[in-house]
């Protein structure tokens, strides 16, 4: 944890989807257990970058280094496999299905049967289990489906899972956006539980008090130019609000 | 401890929770009740229902609809639609008599039947992975276009093929035994329980399931969902087509117009079975309740002495009802 160099550096980012340029030049950097929030108003560029850190598409120009390592972040799943876990606002968890079967989706452990392979589900719900509880969210089985747990239980649950498997960065897409105060200080509790056991952590998000209350630094995005990273000291919320609102030069007012 | 989902209302009513529990994670429970309805109103009805030779009847309409049943519940399960399978189903069967005709060994045309079934499976999947329109007007396109195909080739004649003993092949795929009970149902309770396994204890059921019931939600967390569904498409073809060679180990002879408005019959019993029509919930044994309860309707009709033409009036009632309990029992369980 002693080491300088960030876990992630983003340079030089640029991303057009068709005549658009959804970002340009975009320098962006997280440090080790730091969380970082990434403002910025709606078509800021906020998701594109982070669509392009996860492997959903590629950059046009630009370099990922991650861990000090130049990487090229084909899929998810490959971003995954760096220990790059995303929880996307709406995509986090699939309602249907048993908790069980959501935290463990795309990572089910399996006992072989000669040629056939099955899924553990023992082992899974045992797991999902233990980690309900550590959360603190009370159900009778694992196997229940997600659609009877709250906003705030989803969003844990999701939390949870990428601590499970190990995440060493973690992004997290309005994880509080649609939630009730006190849900609201459960995942924002959290964050900053999952930052002591070591990771780092992007939080993207609108609300800045929110993110104020819990983030190390903040990247501005406007008009997919990056405006500003500044340091919680530097900075109040208030002043976040007035850049965003009024643009970097206008907006802060401090100086 | 735990959060409560909404203020002033605490979670668990005790008396209830366990049963809604229960019923949360069994879709299929609407169906069962259906079932032993239909099922006691027939046997106070139809004096000669409560028979072997029944139920044998019974399982023989059942087993080949069923087959075809099994397969899209698993491709709707994912989240898509299949109204090619009456086609594909006449396609297999027409395949299989004319090489059978022109003196094939009846297992290769048999293999022949199930390659081109799946390989329309896999056009249909392949168009709809692929330019993104809805499965249901990928496969009307394909149901039309095969039909006429069908009807292009054999100029709307039937085909039969009368061997002087029954083939082995015939026997393996509808011979009888015990009885009037036929082979079909044999084939049609194995592909039930394998697909049934393979949904709940693999991990591509899993990612079936993931597939249907959001589908950038499985993308996003690692599951190859246009290759699932793809997948899935094949298996409902193969089936339709495996359905339409044991019909004709049944009939011996074929018409082109075979299989139609199958599809519909088929969709129907998934859904009585508690599969949602817009995926991601369902399962294989939900179908088999569903299959039952058409195929015992379709008996059960004549049997009571009603004439056939009551047979799709009666499953319109029962599909519209079942849908209906289906959706306020899963209500109240996620209540």
């Amino acid at each position: 944890m002693n080491n300088h160099e960030p876990l992630v550096q983003m340079v030089n980012i640029s991303k057009s989807f068709g005549t658009v340029q959804a970002l340009k030049n975009v320098d962006f950097d997280v440090g080790r257990q730091e969380v970082m929030g990434l403002v910025g108003d709606n078509g800021a560029g906020k998701s594109t970058l982070i669509k392009i850190l996860t492997g959903v598409f590629p950059p046009d120009t630009g370099e990922i280094y991650f861990e000090g390592k130049k990487v090229e972040i084909r899929s998810p799943k490959e971003a995954r496999d760096l220990g790059i876990e995303t929880v996307y606002q709406d995509l986090a968890l699939i309602p249907l299905m048993s908790i069980s079967r959501n935290f463990f989706l795309g990572r089910e452990p399996v006992i072989r049967v000669g040629p056939f392979r099955f899924m553990d589900k023992r082992k899974m719900d045992v797991t999902v289990r233990q980690v309900l509880s550590e959360i603190g969210i009370n159900v009778r089985s694992p196997e229940e489906p997600v659609a009877i747990l709250s906003g705030g239980e989803r969003q844990s649950v999701a939390i949870g899972r990428a601590l499970h498997f190990g995440a060493k960065l973690l992004i997290l897409d309005e994880p509080t956006s649609a939630l009730s105060v006190r849900e609201t200080h459960k995942v924002l509790d959290f964050i900053l539980e999952a930052k002591d056991r070591g990771l780092s952590i992007i939080f993207i998000t609108h609300n800045i008090y929110h993110v104020y209350s819990v983030a190390d630094r903040f990247t501005i995005l406007e008009h997919g130019r990056k405006v500003a990273t500044l340091n919680k000291a530097e900075v109040s919320a208030e002043d976040i609000i007035e850049i965003i609102r009024l643009g970097y030069k206008e907006g802060k007012c401090r100086q | 401890m735990g959060v409560r989902r909404t203020a002033g209302r605490v979670k668990n009513p005790p008396r209830f929770l366990h049963v809604a529990v229960w019923l949360r994670r069994h879709p299929e429970f609407g169906a069962f009740v259906g079932l032993l309805i239909v099922f006691a109103g027939f046997s106070l009805t139809a004096t000669r229902f409560l028979t072997r030779d029944s139920l044998a009847s019974i399982l023989t309409v059942a087993a080949e609809l069923g087959i075809v049943s099994a397969g899209i519940t698993f491709l709707m399960i994912s989240g898509e639609f299949d109204l090619s399978v009456g086609s594909v189903l006449g396609v297999a069967a027409m395949i299989f008599a004319l090489t059978a005709k022109a003196g094939w060994p009846l297992f290769l045309g048999w293999i022949l039947a199930l390659l081109v079934s799946a390989g329309i499976g896999f056009l249909n999947g392949f168009i709809t992975v692929r330019t993104r329109i809805p499965s249901f007007i990928t496969t009307l396109g394909t149901m039309m276009f095969w039909r006429g195909i069908l009807l292009a080739v054999t100029g709307g004649f039937p085909v039969s093929y009368f061997p002087t003993a029954t083939p082995t092949m015939f026997l393996i795929l509808n011979g009888r035994f015990a009885g009037q009970f036929r082979a079909s149902a044999l084939w049609f309770l194995g592909i039930i329980l394998i697909l049934n396994v393979i949904l709940v204890h693999t991990r591509y059921g899993n990612a079936v399931y993931a597939t249907g019931g959001n589908r950038d939600a499985a993308r996003v967390l690692g599951v190859a969902t246009d290759r699932v569904k793809i997948i899935n498409f094949v298996i409902s073809a193969l089936l339709a087509g495996l359905a339409g060679c044991i019909q004709f180990a049944r009939f011996l002879s074929v018409d082109p117009m075979r299989g139609l408005g199958l599809e519909l019959e088929a969709i129907a019993a998934a859904v009585i079975g508690g599969t949602l029509l817009t995926g991601g919930a369902g399962n294989l044994i939900g179908t088999l309740f569903g299959v039952l309860l058409v195929g015992m309707v379709r008996s059960g009709l004549v049997q009571a002495g009603a004439p056939a033409y009551w047979y799709q009036a009666f499953v319109g009632v029962i599909v519209v009802v079942a849908v209906v309990v289906n959706t306020n029992l899963r209500r109240w369980a996620l209540k």
